[in-house]
């Protein structure tokens, strides 16, 4: 029996199947499971048997909602991508993507290990890395600007040309902005050094992701997040999020020079 | 930080210069206001713009659509590489509309 979902606006919900496990790991955002943990667990094994990436639809009959799902094989598990939506308002306005494309955008960061979600455990272990080498306050607009030239400068020493600072410096602002605006108002920046690449860890102590905003175009109604993670997930190396009631860390790796692309990518 | 200087020419232009970011929709706005009722055309003009994010892409596509439901024609002019990549990455010329940029 399917329980229809309450009136929520669409939330994106991230679940973790480990290869032999008996039952899934909540990794973002909670309650009840969007299906029956059985099915979820069978198709999270079928991807990971045979290594392909798995979409599936499941309407609830006789409604307009239904969720939408992608299991997506790294390694050792399957992580399970769902939106629970409502095809009556699966587009918002003529220019906001449709939550398919939204899913479908960050099953394929996943696919490609450019985006990672990370649990609890992971995130400690993540944030032990590095070395270093600044750390700036995020409460408004002003400290996003001097995060930018902080940050411009120290990249300059770790070698990246000017178009590379140019764009990592972009989607830094872009989490920033979204730590001031979304994340309670006392975010955290740090620049670390690590195996030669420059991580920037963005954090804050809000409410979590409102993973919907992500994708809305400039000018919409909120002109704050047009389209942030857009611009991150297509600049950014590695992407790693945590996010949750506590708070949302995101971790931003990035090379000094752009790797050459993989050809599944 | 952005700074505006309003210079009445053939038409109105607003000279940008600094960072467009979350910060300038409130000097954006008032700017345009001081070129006051009657205008049928603004132009703004980005030369001096060292850095847009989407923030700041996000104001100036609001302004420009509701300068154009107000009757008043928005163009914009010297756009920099730096800011012509974000406009690109965000789509900004279908939303707005090519008009908007003359070339």
């Amino acid at each position: 029996m399917q329980h229809l979902p309450s009136r929520r606006p669409p939330t994106l919900r991230v679940f973790r199947y480990r290869d032999g496990a008996t039952s899934l790991q909540n990794v973002v955002g909670d309650g009840d499971l969007p299906l029956p943990e059985a099915d979820l667990l069978k198709w999270a094994r079928d991807a990971l048997d045979q290594q392909t990436f798995v979409a599936q639809t499941v309407p609830f009959e006789g409604t307009t909602h239904s969720n939408e799902l992608c299991f997506i094989p790294r390694d050792d598990h399957c992580d399970i991508l769902s939106i629970h939506a409502d095809s009556r308002r699966r587009h918002h306005g003529d220019h906001r993507r449709s939550l398919l494309e939204i899913l479908n955008d960050l099953a394929a960061a996943v696919a490609c290990g450019r985006l990672r979600f990370l649990d609890p455990d992971e995130l400690a272990q993540e944030l032990a890395l590095g070395e270093a080498v600044l750390e700036c306050p995020l409460t408004d607009s002003a400290t996003v600007a001097t995060a930018r030239t902080d940050v411009t400068d120290a990249l300059e020493h770790l070698g990246f040309s000017r178009e590379r600072r140019e764009e990592t410096v972009l989607c830094l602002s872009e989490a920033s902005t979204n730590a001031v605006m979304h994340g309670g108002g006392r975010g955290t920046l740090r620049l670390m050094r690590l195996d030669g690449r420059a991580r920037m860890v963005v954090a804050d102590r809000g409410p979590g992701l409102g993973f919907m905003n992500w994708f809305e175009a400039p000018g919409g109604s909120q002109a704050s997040m047009g389209y942030g993670y857009h611009i991150i997930l297509e600049h950014i190396d590695d992407v790693a999020l945590s996010t949750g009631p506590g708070g949302t860390t995101l971790i931003l790796d990035q090379h000094p020079r752009r790797p050459e692309v993989t050809p599944s990518c | 930080m952005l700074t505006a200087r309003l210079e009445h020419e053939q038409e109105p232009v607003i000279y940008l210069a600094g960072e467009m970011d979350l910060d300038c929709v409130d000097l954006l706005r008032e700017t345009v206001e001081k070129v006051g009722e009657g205008a049928d055309m603004i132009i703004l003009d980005f030369a001096d713009v060292t850095f847009i994010d989407s923030s700041g892409t996000g104001i100036f596509v609001r302004l420009c659509l509701d300068l154009q439901v107000a009757g008043v024609k928005l163009r914009a002019r010297s756009i920099p590489p730096v800011v012509a990549q974000v406009f690109d990455m965000l789509k900004v010329y279908a939303l707005v509309g090519d008009e908007v940029f003359p070339s």
